[in-house]
């Protein structure tokens, strides 16, 4: 299991050369909005290009970052060299899944209402109260479930196992993030306020 | 002689909750073949008992039901598709229960006992609060985080003493209920058994052993596991039992780290004129007093700013990123809930510091 600290020393490195990429091409000045939008996609493409497409919360990434035609450019450059490699290979990966996804997505709904149907069934006839209470908490981790799917980027075709497993990825990689951004963040402003 | 196989029984159903070792299995193999001397599973009672727990913890052992006054042996139920690996225990039964060694497994259903479905009845919560105690020193599986937790060595003994007398307690009073209550055996009795992480692989009598049950139940399986490590890295999981309260509170987990992201970077926008992150020796620091300091986060650069430093610092800049990234990193593992609040300790350590500001260009070749 990587550990984190090599997890953030990966990070720290990708997106200082993103930073550096990104900010050296750009002439003009950008207001905080913008810079705030570029640390923070260089940020995630750091990580996503870090895992290097095996996760899939990545993938999903960078997927969403070259979606947008305005990102996409930034996308690039951020990633740099092997931005090509990178994109090539989760769109391929993308692309298979997205043809499940389909298929996926209209079993989902299917399941569901006839999950629906069966618990309206059950609460009917609580023959069991064993029965009832299951079916209550089924619906809690049920509902739960599609939140977490929503939050974790890519998370929404994805079966439950493979969810879980990637939800513990991507808190591995958000608090790497976290730790990193922080330290410098008051790294800069102590020397900046030193400065002054 | 009643009594006595059922308490045995029991206790054996007890027993491969604790256990985590292949030593230990085959431990357990050698009594419990001695106990299944004893009579065969009780036909009626049990099947019924199958059909309830369907959907729940295979790997459960059911206590045989009091009301027929038999005590059903231990080894009544099927452990289907713990894992493919143990797919291979079930041919070697015949009749023997036997206890794949998956220590995994065998978290999994103690897991499996907490996260049952959000009922636990009080006679349940005993159990799964013994089991999950012990589960906190097995080794995890496939180990996603860094914070596994050691396995220790298998608590046979000592639990097998408690559980005999739980069990035995148990079973008296529902030997007293007598016949009507079936249903409500039958409830208990399954009950007891989501309790028990028994690794058992034998088809339970009349449960369908085709391949969807066995396949959804190693489904099962894995994402218990799955959950445990998701609660042992998010901070203040372990305590909770249930799968939608530890669901919510990976949720809220993960919202907060990702504001959290927003927020960073939208300050560290404001921080700097420029998105220009040279790193330009900013950071000196004295690679020494890292390693006395302890923070949950990274150590952010230590700056005084009275003391103006020249030279010798720049030897430090270079080592900086990864001593201050490996050092704290420590500390950072050992308190998993201290994340959030380390600007305090930064500042105060700042203080303490005498590394001063350098402008020279720092190197990203890492």
């Amino acid at each position: 299991m990587r550990s984190p600290s090599s997890l953030k020393q990966e990070f720290l490195k990708r997106w200082m050369r993103g930073l550096q990429r990104c900010t050296s091409s750009s002439k003009k000045d950008m207001n905080t909005l913008e810079r705030k939008k570029v640390i923070k996609l260089s940020a995630d493409l750091a990580m996503a290009s870090a895992r290097n497409g095996k996760t899939s919360w990545s993938r999903a990434l960078i997927d969403n970052a070259s979606g947008d035609n305005d990102n996409r450019i930034l996308a690039e450059r951020i990633l740099g060299p092997e931005s090509d490699i990178l994109i090539k290979r989760v769109s391929t990966s993308v692309g298979t899944v997205s043809c499940n996804r389909k298929i996926r997505s209209k079993k989902i709904l299917k399941r569901s209402c006839n999950s629906v149907r069966r618990v309206r069934k059950a609460t009917h006839l609580p023959h069991h109260q064993n029965v009832l209470a299951k079916s209550i908490a089924k619906r809690l981790v049920q509902k739960r479930t599609q939140i977490l799917k929503r939050l974790v980027p890519g998370g929404e075709f994805m079966d439950e196992l493979s969810l879980i497993e990637e939800t513990l990825d991507y808190i591995a990689y958000l608090r790497a993030q976290v730790d990193v951004m922080r330290c410098i963040a008051s790294a800069t402003e102590l020397i900046n306020r030193n400065n002054d | 002689m009643e009594p006595n196989p059922g308490t045995l029984a029991g206790s054996i159903s007890i027993r491969p909750d604790q256990e985590e070792t292949g030593f230990e299995s085959l431990q357990f193999r050698e009594e419990i073949q001695r106990l299944i001397a004893v009579p065969p599973e009780n036909a009626s009672s049990f099947t019924a008992l199958l059909e309830l727990p369907a959907t729940q913890a295979m790997e459960l052992l059911h206590s045989p039901p009091s009301e027929e006054g038999d005590p059903a042996p231990l080894s009544g139920d099927s452990l289907h598709g713990i894992s493919d690996d143990h797919i291979s225990y079930i041919s070697s039964f015949n009749g023997n229960p036997t206890f794949p060694s998956n220590k995994a497994l065998v978290e999994r259903a103690a897991k499996f006992s907490v996260f049952a479905s959000g009922e636990n009845s009080p006679e349940t919560s005993s159990v799964p609060s013994n089991s999950s105690a012990n589960l906190e020193k097995v080794k995890s599986e496939p180990a996603e985080t860094d914070s596994n937790p050691n396995s220790s060595q298998p608590l046979v003994s000592d639990p097998t003493v408690e559980s005999k007398t739980q069990r035995s307690a148990k079973r008296k009073e529902r030997e007293k209920k007598g016949k009507g209550c079936t249903k409500k055996s039958k409830n208990e009795t399954s009950q007891d058994a989501q309790k028990l992480p028994y690794v058992h692989v034998r088809a339970r009598r009349g449960q369908a052993t085709d391949s969807h049950s066995l396949a959804e139940r190693a489904r099962r399986e894995k994402i218990n596991a799955r959950m445990k490590l998701l609660q042992e890295l998010v901070p203040g999981c372990t305590k909770i039992s249930g799968t939608a309260l530890v669901l919510d509170e990976i949720i809220n987990h993960v919202q907060s780290l990702q504001r959290q992201v927003e927020f960073l970077s939208m300050r560290l926008a404001a921080v700097n004129p420029r998105v220009d992150y040279n790193l330009e020796g900013l950071f000196a620091t004295e690679s020494g007093s890292l390693v006395d300091s302890n923070f949950p986060s990274m150590v952010a650069p230590l700056v005084c700013p009275e003391i103006p430093f020249n030279g010798s610092r720049q030897d430090y800049q270079q080592q900086w990123h990864f001593d201050a990234l490996q050092q704290p990193l420590w500390g950072r593992e050992e308190d998993s809930h201290t994340f959030i609040t380390p600007d305090n300790s930064l500042l105060s350590y700042d203080s303490a510091n005498s590394a001063s500001l350098h402008s020279n260009q720092l190197k990203m070749e890492l």
